[in-house]
């Protein structure tokens, strides 16, 4: 059981109900009812937003990925209550987004800890899948594409029902979530405890590993400047609207900000004070850093406090803050400026770089937070991915690959286990064969024959009776069959598919329920993959009385058939379309439990 | 692989080899047997360097003279890839040499690159100085050779260069085993056993092979005089990266003063003045020593600036070494006194508040009337400091740089009578009012400082990837090349895709026109083609605008506008800034970006840093995008000095003039996203007077030839459906074979050999023929002589 972190009594959308926020969650439960309608996953989360305070109904707004809409509660209890609980939330929730923000932490992953429990070791000690953060450009999802791929390797990977309960448990209520197909087949199957949830999993490894994958990719973070643009109320009052994210956006980016809010909140300042004057202040001026913030000089006002933050203007030709000298003479361009002694005229006045004073502090901005971009995602020093040492990184540089000949590569020895054997049997056959064609072929003959029939090949063309000429009739019959092919699909189409809702839900349960039995009866019945025994090995015994156990539920298929003819005909609808629609699993059943029949009394 | 040019065996470092690549190795060796100069342009990334140090390595190789390989590139980065392509070649040649014999001499073939001491020096005392003359001064003051004498004899008594010290045990022409060394490596090598780099590189260059410099130590006479006197005549010269030589050959004789320099000069002569003072009373032979050899003339000043390589006379003729200083500043207190003169003549001339400009002639004339200096003794005044300053002894020569300077100034002025301009300008800008005079000496004829070069050496080669029109640089640099070619691209699938954009998708005309250039729909057209791109095209793009200040003004403006945030949503945004090494950290985080998947964009300046050395290929720079045409501004007065000369000196038109210049920097920016034929790049010209088909006609052929008609004119939107297209295309799988069209394999070269011998066979015949029947000239159409004889006529 999830332990609960906070829970409150909130609405949504007029309807009230209990928030609540556990260790992986957040859900929201409608009155009276058992199952929380609403249930979001921690790495969902975007951003929050909050009602002011002193506002009549205390609200919480979070923002979700993918989900730009995302959901509004209002709190329910008395005000001063509302705001505790409020607050409350808004922690939780403030280190949980920021924790989705930063990508460093990647995703646990379930380990790779073989545990000597209900399933056996994995045979090799699986290399895992690197995190894709490295390498990847950051997607927030897994195509389906790239599913296959992942699955190839699940053999080696040990994402085993039962291996790691905890993260396992959550991986599989995470696809069962993300895919509401499979959670009908779920739960019809196995909450009903017809087949067990290790047997439901068994063969469907691979979308856990992309559920694993596509957890353990972060979305980086997302490029924007944090910049808190302000709106003109009527009345020409300037409003910025404030957030607990924009809050956090703002520490990040400019660090000095924290230093005030650290050394002034709240000995000196209360919170709102200091955010009013921040956003007056020539602090926020000179980090907007742009040619706009020149218009807005009449609104800056002299702030002792803040004053005392603000750093000299980054505008000269050198930066304030002194970087280590790059050492890669490859892209180092301040060796090429130290090669030689100076000489020659000065550059025209277009081709001084700096001259706009004004521009200097907003580029280095930029270059600066890119490259704190790039270091939450790479960490403090990534080596790239061209950098390797000594000679092999340097001609990585200037070697042009397509000269270089593809086929001269040694390429893979084809190791072949009694190789002798082989090359003779391929010999003796080869042999067998010729013989076998120099019997079959006599050359005069076949020359003969052909001359034959070439023999006077232009009289026998022209002769009337083989004229070629397209005969009438089997034209018209060919082009009737076609239009009355198109008669019928069109015949199918307008006619109304009048299937009421509910027996055709019932239909495709029906339908799905038997795939799936169909499924798992075949796999226990025919001999696993070679790779596959590392997963599970069972016996055949087991074997056998899952088998049983299935082609029971097979067995039962053509009675559910009849029961929702029956229903068909209650509701006034020709059962025979149900027959029809039903005929293709119905096909299959039969051919499984033939199949079943036969097979059985040769091997008990 | 290794083939044959007629008899001369070539070793390639690769499998195949570009047919690109051939041809230029077959007109390569063209000219070196020819020994002549030549301008080849060979596309960008098809692999020139790889090609030239093929074919002259082999050739060097095999003709017993061995001649000197001096390979002169623009920037550190440029120098240190093809000392990286020598390495990786002498591997593959060692790896592959038949006998004994010849791996020994595979082996002992030495090549080095020189950069400043600034790169390469280790004392860490001296590295941690930040300022390049800084590092110099200092460097010299420990390792002259006064004071070497004087360490030595007494240990402790003069600091002295652990490093040098070290080097100088060892055995001349043996301070670094043979091999090739790449300045990272020579550095390594520096700390490992405790030498120091420069001085060994310096020490080496007679013994080795190649070496691998910047076009300055060439032709920047200051510095040539040091470090290239000793070349030999029959060394094969290369310019590589050379679109923009006749700049470089500008720069190096071009000056500029200014008042606080004057003032500094000043200050350096005062205390010059004392230090006569002080030694004229402790060691006053000193001084008469140097005035007995000043005049027997400067012979011995010659010898010495091997060791001392303090400042040289620019460009002083050889006869003039051997002549005696003028009396008037053979004397120290005089020569002081002269130059007092001089400097307060200068600044007098600074005081003037409208703009001047004159012929050095008219310079030394009014000079001359002022203040009765006469032009010879103003020739010997670079010299003539030198010497003092070494009889002297003085230290820490960065404080004397300005006085340097004018000195050079004063030799320039008086040794040139054409070619130059002198120009004062009170006045920063047209309308600044606070007077900051500077006095630009102005070089106008590139010709100038490569003439010695092209006098000097036999071969002397001119290469890089887009040097279009090939008749322009020996109009302007006054020489015969004996072979100029260029050479399209031979792709089997186009791999790249230039296209012209003239108009946003609201169909206004774009254009860095100075009229348009900052009309909001134009910025925001320009800024609307970057985010396009940055939606669309994967990792790296770079951008290139006009100028520095473009860039920076648009860069505001952009931001302002709510474009760059766009661009943020899609990739991370670096920019070039004034601070080269604040430039290159962005650049390697650029480049991070780039591998790492989250894609980045550069906007960075056409002529700026950026654009010379480094390159852009593969995923560093899938597209380029060129905003507007990098024109130089106009409004210069040294650029229009320059074009009024070209005009009337070489009959070269102003407006092709800076068509050709504006386009060949486009086409150098543009050119930085290949390097191989599978590397594939998208380039952008953004401006509508791209479209035009003269302004086309200047780009490379290899360009040009691959701009469709539909692509000479698009709008924004027009652009990237044709991008899109040509980016999902490219990324499919060549399933085509590019070899024997695009890529030759050994095979196909021997194909084409032969096909060209036959030809030349057949050529040969022909010409036989002809000479046979020579009577035949006339075609049908006459009556023949015998004819004419055979005609019986009735006289």
């Amino acid at each position: 059981m999830p332990t609960l972190l906070c829970t409150a009594k909130a609405s949504y959308k007029k309807i009230p109900g209990l928030l609540e926020l556990t260790d992986t969650h957040l859900q929201w439960t409608q009155d009276g009812k058992k199952a929380s309608s609403i249930r979001v996953p921690y790495v969902e989360f975007l951003s929050l937003f909050c009602s002011k305070e002193g506002a009549a109904q205390v609200r919480l707004k979070l923002l979700l990925k993918g989900d730009e809409a995302g959901h509004n509660f209002t709190f329910l209890s008395p005000q001063h209550v509302a705001y505790s609980e409020r607050e409350k939330f808004k922690k939780e929730l403030t280190t949980i987004i920021s924790r989705n923000r930063s990508v460093t932490d990647i995703a646990p992953r379930p380990p790779v800890t073989a545990t000597a429990g209900v399933v056996s070791a994995p045979a090799s000690s699986a290399p895992t899948p690197k995190p894709a953060v490295s390498s990847l450009a950051p997607s927030p999802r897994p195509s389906t594409s790239r599913a296959p791929s992942v699955g190839s390797d699940r053999f080696t990977t040990p994402v085993i029902p039962g291996n790691d309960h905890a993260s396992d448990f959550r991986l599989r209520k995470n696809v069962l979530l993300s895919n509401p197909d499979l959670a009908t087949l779920h739960k019809e199957l196995v909450m009903s405890g017809q087949i067990s949830e290790a047997e439901f999993w068994d063969g469907r490894e691979h979308l856990l590993l992309a559920q694993a994958a596509a957890e353990s990719q972060r979305k980086g973070k997302p490029g924007q400047i944090v910049d808190p643009r302000p709106e003109t109320v009527d009345g020409g009052e300037i409003k910025i609207r404030i957030t607990p994210q924009l809050i956090r956006d703002i520490f990040d980016e400019y660090p000095v900000v924290e230093k005030a809010h650290r050394e002034n909140v709240p000995s000196k300042l209360t919170e709102e004070e200091f955010w009013g004057r921040y956003f007056q202040s020539k602090l926020f001026n000179a980090h907007r850093a742009s040619i706009r913030s020149s218009a807005a000089q009449h609104v800056v006002k002299n702030d002792p406090i803040f004053d005392k933050y603000l750093e000299k203007e980054d505008d000269g030709l050198e930066p304030r803050r002194v970087r280590p000298e790059v050492e890669d003479l490859f892209v180092s361009l301040r060796a090429t400026q130290e090669d030689h002694v100076e000489t020659g005229n000065e550059k025209d006045v277009t081709m001084q770089a700096g001259r706009q004073k004004g521009a200097l502090p907003l580029i280095r901005k930029f270059n600066e937070h890119s490259e704190r971009l790039l270091k939450s995602a790479l960490g403090d020093s990534h080596p790239s991915k061209r950098l390797r040492t000594g000679d092999k990184k340097l001609y990585s540089q200037i070697e042009i690959n397509d000269l270089n000949d593809p086929e001269a590569s040694s390429g893979i020895i084809l190791e072949m286990q009694d190789r002798q054997r082989y090359f003779e049997a391929r010999l003796a056959s080869m042999a067998a064969e010729q013989a076998a064609a120099k019997k079959a072929l006599d050359l005069k003959s076949i020359l003969q024959e052909a001359k034959g029939n070439l023999h006077n090949w232009d009289h026998v063309l022209k002769s009337p009776s083989h004229q070629l000429k397209v005969e009438r009739k089997p034209g018209e019959a060919a082009l009737f069959t076609m239009t009355q092919n198109v008669t019928a699909r069109l015949d199918v189409r307008s006619k109304k598919n009048d299937i009421p809702d509910g027996l055709f839900k019932q239909m495709t349960a029906c339908q799905i329920t038997a795939n799936e039995f169909l499924r798992q009866f075949w796999s226990s019945v025919y001999p696993p993959l070679a790779e596959l025994q590392t997963i599970s090995v069972v016996t055949p015994a087991q074997r056998s009385a899952k088998a049983a156990k299935m082609i029971g539920y097979i067995s039962q298929t053509p009675e559910k058939v009849n029961i929702l003819k029956a229903i068909a005909e209650q509701n006034g609808i020709d059962p025979n379309r149900i027959e029809t629609a039903m005929k293709p699993i119905l096909n299959a059943v039969e051919s499984a439990l033939s199949f079943y029949r036969t097979r059985k009394p040769g091997r008990p | 692989m290794k083939f044959y040019i007629d008899n001369l065996p070539i070793v390639f470092p690769y499998d195949r080899i570009y047919p690109e690549q051939y041809a230029y190795m077959c007109d390569l060796k063209r000219t070196l047997d020819a020994t002549g100069h030549c301008v080849l342009e060979m596309p960008s990334g098809t692999g020139k360097t790889v090609s030239l140090l093929s074919l002259i390595v082999s050739y060097q190789q095999f003709y017993p003279t061995r001649r000197k390989l001096v390979y002169c590139s623009r920037t550190v980065p440029e120098i240190e890839k093809a000392l990286a392509e020598l390495k990786r070649l002498m591997t593959y040649r060692l790896a592959n040499a038949e006998t004994e014999e010849q791996k020994e001499k595979e082996r002992s073939y030495t090549g080095l690159g020189l950069t400043s001491r600034k790169n390469l020096c280790i004392n860490p005392d001296v590295a941690k100085e930040k300022k390049g003359n800084v590092v110099d001064a200092r460097c010299r003051d420990l390792t002259n050779s006064a004071a070497c004498e004087k360490g030595r004899a007494d240990p402790g008594s003069v600091p002295l260069c652990e490093w040098h010290e070290n080097l100088g045990k060892l055995e001349q022409g043996n301070q670094i085993a043979s091999g090739i060394w790449t300045l990272a490596d020579i550095i390594e090598h520096g700390r490992e056993k405790g030498i120091c780099p420069y001085f060994a590189v310096r020490r080496m260059m007679p013994f080795v092979d190649v070496i691998i410099y910047s076009f300055h130590y060439l032709l920047d006479p200051k510095v040539a005089d040091q470090v290239s006197k000793e070349l030999s005549k029959d060394a094969i010269v290369v310019f590589d990266e050379a679109h923009n030589i006749d700049n470089v050959c500008i720069e190096s004789l071009s000056i500029d003063l200014t008042r606080p320099m004057l003032d500094s000069a000043t200050r350096s002569i005062g205390k010059i003045g004392e230090r006569i003072e002080e030694i004229k009373t402790t060691d006053a032979a000193k001084l008469q020593d140097e005035y007995a050899k000043l005049v027997e003339g400067l012979q011995e000043a010659a010898e010495q600036r091997d060791t001392d390589d303090f400042m040289t006379n620019p460009l002083l003729p050889d006869d003039l070494l051997n002549e005696a200083v003028p009396g008037n500043i053979r004397k120290a207190e005089h020569f002081v006194a002269f130059l007092k003169w001089f400097v307060e003549y200068l600044k007098t001339r600074m005081r003037v508040l409208h703009v001047v400009a004159e012929t050095p002639l008219s310079f030394l004339q009014h000079l001359k009337d002022i203040t009765y200096i006469e032009r010879r003794p103003l020739r010997f005044c670079a010299e003539r400091l030198q010497s003092l300053v070494r009889t002297l002894e003085l230290s820490r020569l960065d404080e004397h740089a300005a006085l340097q300077k004018v000195a050079t100034f004063a030799t320039l002025v008086s040794t040139y009578e054409r070619g130059f301009l002198l120009i004062l300008e009170p006045f920063e800008t047209d309308n600044a009012t606070v007077p900051n005079p500077m006095f630009h000496f102005t070089c106008l004829d590139p010709s100038l400082a490569i003439k010695p070069v092209f006098e000097r050496f036999s071969s002397v080669v001119i290469t890089s990837g887009t040097i279009s029109p090939l008749d322009m640089y020996p109009k302007m640099l006054q020489f015969t090349p004996v072979v100029q070619e260029t050479y399209p691209m031979t792709l089997t699938r186009n791999s790249f895709l230039p296209l012209v954009i003239t108009r946003g998708s609201d169909q206004v005309a774009i254009s860095s026109r100075f009229e348009v250039r900052n009309d909001p729909a134009v910025v925001r057209n320009f800024g609307s083609i970057l985010v396009e791109y940055s939606k669309i095209v994967p990792d790296g793009i770079v951008a290139f605008f006009p100028s520095y200040l473009y860039m920076e003004s648009i860069v505001a403006a952009w931001n302002d506008m709510g474009i760059l945030n766009e661009v943020w949503k899609n990739k991370l945004i670096f920019v070039e800034t004034p601070d080269a090494n604040e430039t290159s950290i962005a650049l390697e985080n650029y480049r991070k970006a780039c591998d790492n998947g989250r894609g980045a964009v550069l906007l960075s300046v056409a002529r700026g840093k950026v654009s010379e050395g480094i390159d852009f290929d593969h995923n560093y720079g899938r597209a380029v995008i060129m905003f507007g045409v990098p024109y130089q501004y106009t409004e210069s007065r040294i650029l229009k000095a320059r074009l009024e000369y070209l005009r009337d000196a070489y009959r070269i038109r102003e407006s092709e003039f800076l068509g050709f210049d504006a386009m060949r920097n486009a086409a150098q920016c543009v050119g930085r996203v290949l390097r191989g034929k599978t590397d594939w790049g998208l380039m952008v010209f953004a401006d509508k007077r791209f479209a035009r088909a003269d302004k086309r006609a200047k780009l490379p052929r290899w360009i040009n030839q691959y701009i469709t008609e539909t692509a000479s004119s698009l709008s924004t939107d027009m652009a990237i459906t044709l991008s899109k297209l040509f980016m999902r295309t490219i990324s499919q799988n060549p399933n085509e074979n590019q070899t024997g069209v695009s890529l030759w394999t050994l095979e196909d070269v021997e194909k084409a050999q032969a096909k060209q011998r036959a030809l030349a066979l057949e050529a040969e015949q022909g010409h036989e023929d002809e000479a046979m029947d020579e009577d035949d000239e006339y075609g049908d159409g006459g009556i023949s002589d015998n004819a004419i004889m055979e005609v019986d006529l009735d006289i």
